[in-house]
């Protein structure tokens, strides 16, 4: 009888033997690793101009380093502190409207199925499918001081027209509300899909137990759904601070600024548009850092209270 | 362990591949500048420029209104490739694209032998210039470009306008002849004549009087429903412009940004968006916006909707382009144009027009160009009258024909058939729309601006018009850096601040804050940086 080493190569070949056997499975996967490895790993080099003085003509590893510097000019600009204001409060709005397509997705399960059902669905998608030039457009037109539609009935209401375009005040809600409008239906389809797969005997048996149709709802749709939901939210915070910003950009004007001026579309104007790509990607590498930060303590939460997270 | 052994070396692997890759770019460009330039294959007068054909490519910003042409097949281009034996492959860029294609370009390797009206920014030109992707252009010109030469002898202001702080041109300028106002002015200002005869007014001369066409015409509401608008534009800025002359504000023209000259003081720049002269013109555009003279929507305003505006007769003033050309005879015919309005301290100037450079970088010349002597000649043509014509008229007989000794359009471009509009028969031959190539001179020059109601308009505008206007300054790389960050900052905030004193969204009693919070930002290093540039413009020559 040998000896076998016991413990090293037991594990090796354990490994081994697994990867063997599933092979296939690890075929799969490769293709996905390969896009992620190129597309999205390999890019990452990039991130070094954001601490280098990019000249397009030395390219990425040839330009001069500069350390912190566009950093530092970020938060020493005057506008900095305006910028991060706004961007944290407009996300913290739409963040707050999270529910809304949960209670939506809630109600048109209540729904018998049927041609109403339907309609609802497809005339609540269908704004999903507006590009965000149109969508402003729209309320450019509907809003406007003089010839809008909206203004045409305040007047009516003998009330002055008010300059929702260019009212620092009014901007947040028009954004946030618009964009509501825009993804509510669309935003239902996971959270119905998770409906359907509730198990239909757990909602005889409350009946038969005389629960009402909103003790139903509340003690078994909500909780049955609670895993989805979590797990959007989670994703939701990892995009926290990438608000749709054409759309900012498109309804920005000076009147507005004040509270429509935000990190991203600052980077457009004074990074990408004076062709400042190191300031630009040092910008971006900041909002991505909140993002991770955001991400993870979120998801660290979750999983210490719901145990439902994304790892 | 294997497996990740594995994935180590397959990661080495790519990493080692990537770095190859860049590496092998970097030796590959080196290659290329240490190879021979034969400068002498020129001639030095005369066409052909060259006797043995010469291939070049060009970078360039193709206009949105050449989009159904080819530049590589075109009658203009054909004609001068015949002339001057350089056969032109154009690279035909869309202006959406062209920046980030024209960072490619400089990026990575590919570098065409010219860029040709690429936009390519001041400070790109002296970045680049300094990294010698951009030959600079001083021997060259002074050797091979007789034309801008003599150009520029007659006006400083150009070789100032092109001329960086290191003493190095790297760029041939677009220009506007000097005396063609009409297109220096752009969009300018109208009045609708049918309403001033209505209420038995003249055409106003001093802001005072403009105030009160404006209010009457309020009153009067002669489209009805309270619909009319005494005065639209589709920027505000082109209003605040056009009145800083009665205000004796922007008076070296818009080129600087904020910047003047200081009336007191001729050795001095002056940052008026801090004075008082511009504060009481900030507190006369807010009067007429309170009253609703202004169009209440001309901050969101967007092109379509102030073209209908205009097409339903709903102005009474305005700042906009050729109204016959745009509105049709009808309509257009209705307003006649307003000059420089004296303001209450009796200014009467007219500021809002462009210097006579246009562009500083018409073309610009790379390292990987073989013939950079052949280059500026075949550029430097287009300064010429000859050029000019060839450019903007094309060739006699086949897109123009002399009349009493005048280049006019044939008659198969001025009255194109069936559906084609004159810009539409334009571009199957010629391809200046869209953009100024070389000097652009009103005696070859077929255009909107060039129709009678604009020239008219500029000849009445001519005797406001202060002697000297200013081409922007050129900057070093260190002032670049203090401009685009808190000059940067600074504009934004004078042009917020201009918008929400003028609605009254902010009151003017604030303006010890607004000058305040400008110091905070940081205008004192501005003013220098400014300063600075106007003393080297100054002293150069």
């Amino acid at each position: 009888m040998e000896i076998q080493p016991p413990l090293k190569q037991s594990r090796g070949y354990k490994i081994k033997k697994k990867f063997v056997a599933n092979w296939q499975l690890y075929l799969f996967l490769l293709p996905v690793m390969t896009y992620f490895f190129i597309f999205h790993y390999i890019p990452m080099y990039g991130i070094q101009i954001a601490f280098k003085d990019y000249f397009a003509n030395l390219g990425i590893f040839g330009s001069p380093w500069v350390g912190f510097e566009h950093f530092e000019r970020f938060f020493n600009s005057y506008y900095f502190w305006r910028l991060l204001k706004n961007t944290l409060i407009l996300n913290t709005y739409m963040l707050i409207l999270f529910p809304l397509p949960i209670i939506f997705a809630l109600s048109l399960n209540e729904l018998r199925n049927g041609p109403f059902k339907k309609w609802s669905q497809t005339l609540t998608y269908a704004p999903h499918f507006v590009s965000v030039v149109v969508v402003v457009g729209m309320l450019v037109a509907f809003l406007d001081p003089n010839t809008g539609l909206v203004n045409h009935f305040v007047r009516l209401l003998g009330m002055k027209p008010i300059p929702f375009l260019t009212a620092p005040e009014w901007f947040r809600h028009i954004f946030v509300w618009s964009g509501q409008w825009q993804s509510l239906g669309w935003g239902t389809i996971i959270y119905l899909a998770a409906l359907a797969g509730v198990n239909p005997e757990l909602h005889e048996a409350a009946k038969v137990d005389g629960a009402t149709r909103m003790q139903r709802i509340l003690k078994i749709n909500l909780p049955s759904i609670m895993p989805t939901i979590v797990v959007l939210f989670i994703l939701n915070i990892g995009n926290f601070m990438q608000i749709g910003f054409e759309k900012v950009l498109l309804m920005q004007n000076n009147l507005n600024s004040e509270t429509s001026d935000i990190i991203q579309t600052y980077v457009y104007e004074t990074g990408i548009l004076q062709g400042q790509y190191s300031f630009a990607a040092a910008i971006g590498l900041f909002e991505s850092i909140i993002n991770i930060i955001l991400l993870v303590t979120v998801n660290q939460i979750a999983r210490k209270v719901s145990d439902n997270s994304l790892w | 362990m294997k497996l990740r052994k594995g994935l180590i070396f397959i990661m080495v692997i790519l990493i080692g591949l990537v770095l190859a890759a860049c590496s092998d770019k970097e030796s590959s460009g080196k290659d290329k500048d240490s190879s021979s330039k034969d400068e002498n294959a020129v001639n030095e007068t005369g066409m052909p420029i060259v006797d043995e054909e010469l291939d070049l490519t060009f970078f360039a910003n193709k206009p949105a209104q050449n989009e159904g042409n080819d530049w590589n097949d075109i009658l203009i281009w054909n004609e001068y490739q015949d002339q001057t034996n350089i056969n032109v492959k154009w690279n035909q860029i869309s202006p959406d694209a062209l920046e980030e294609k024209r960072n490619l370009a400089l990026g990575g390797g590919d570098l065409p032998d010219a860029f040709f009206l690429s936009q390519v920014t001041n400070t790109d030109l002296l970045r680049y210039g300094g990294q010698k992707v951009f030959l600079p252009l001083n021997d060259l010109i002074e050797k091979h470009a007789p034309n801008l030469t003599a150009l520029m002898e007659n006006d400083p202001s150009i070789r100032k306008a092109i001329t960086f702080p290191d003493g190095n041109i790297y760029s041939m300028p677009s220009l506007i002849e000097e005396d063609f106002l009409s297109l220096r002015l752009s969009a300018r200002p109208w009045i609708n004549e049918d309403w001033l005869k209505e209420l038995d007014m003249d055409i106003p001369e001093t802001t005072g009087e403009f105030y009160e066409y404006l209010k009457a015409v309020k009153e009067l509401d002669p489209v009805g429903g309270g619909k009319t608008i005494p005065y639209g534009g589709t920027q505000i800025q082109e209003m605040v412009q056009w009145l800083s002359g009665s205000f004796g504000v922007m008076n070296h023209g818009p080129s600087n940004t904020n910047f003047d000259l200081d009336p007191n003081d001729d050795s001095k720049l002056r940052f008026y968006a801090a004075t008082d002269e511009y504060r009481q013109m900030l507190e006369y555009i807010h009067k007429l916006y309170d009253e609703d003279l202004i169009d209440q929507s001309i901050f969101t305003i967007e092109w379509g909707q102030f073209l209908a505006n205009a097409s339903e007769n709903l102005y009474g003033s305005m700042i906009f382009y050729d109204p016959i050309e745009l509105f049709g005879e009808e309509i257009g015919s209705q307003y006649n144009s307003l000059a420089a309005l004296e303001g209450p301290e009796g200014h009467k100037d007219y500021n809002k027009l462009s210097s006579s450079v246009w562009d500083t970088a018409n073309l610009v010349i790379t390292s990987e160009n073989p013939n950079p002597a052949a280059t500026v000649r075949w550029m430097d043509h287009f300064y010429s009258e000859e050029g000019a014509e060839l450019y903007y008229m094309g060739v006699e007989g086949e897109t123009f024909e002399k009349k009493d000794g005048k280049a006019v359009y044939m008659d198969h471009i001025l009255n194109p058939e069936g559906d084609m509009t004159f810009e539409q028969a334009i571009a199957k031959q010629l391809t200046w729309l869209g953009s100024i190539n070389g000097i652009i001179k009103a005696d070859y020059f077929q255009g909107g601006e060039s129709a009678p109601q604009s020239m008219d308009a500029a000849e009445k505008i001519a005797p406001f018009v202060p002697d000297e206007i200013w081409p922007r300054f050129t900057f070093t790389d260190e002032e670049n850096k203090i401009l685009q960050s808190i000059g940067q900052d600074v504009n934004n905030y004078v042009e917020e601040m201009r918008d929400k004193f003028i609605t009254g969204d902010e009151d003017l009693a604030g303006w010890d804050k607004y000058v305040k919070t400008l110091d905070q930002i940081g205008l004192e290093q501005v003013v220098e940086v400014y300063q600075d540039a106007f003393d080297r413009y100054k002293e150069a020559n």
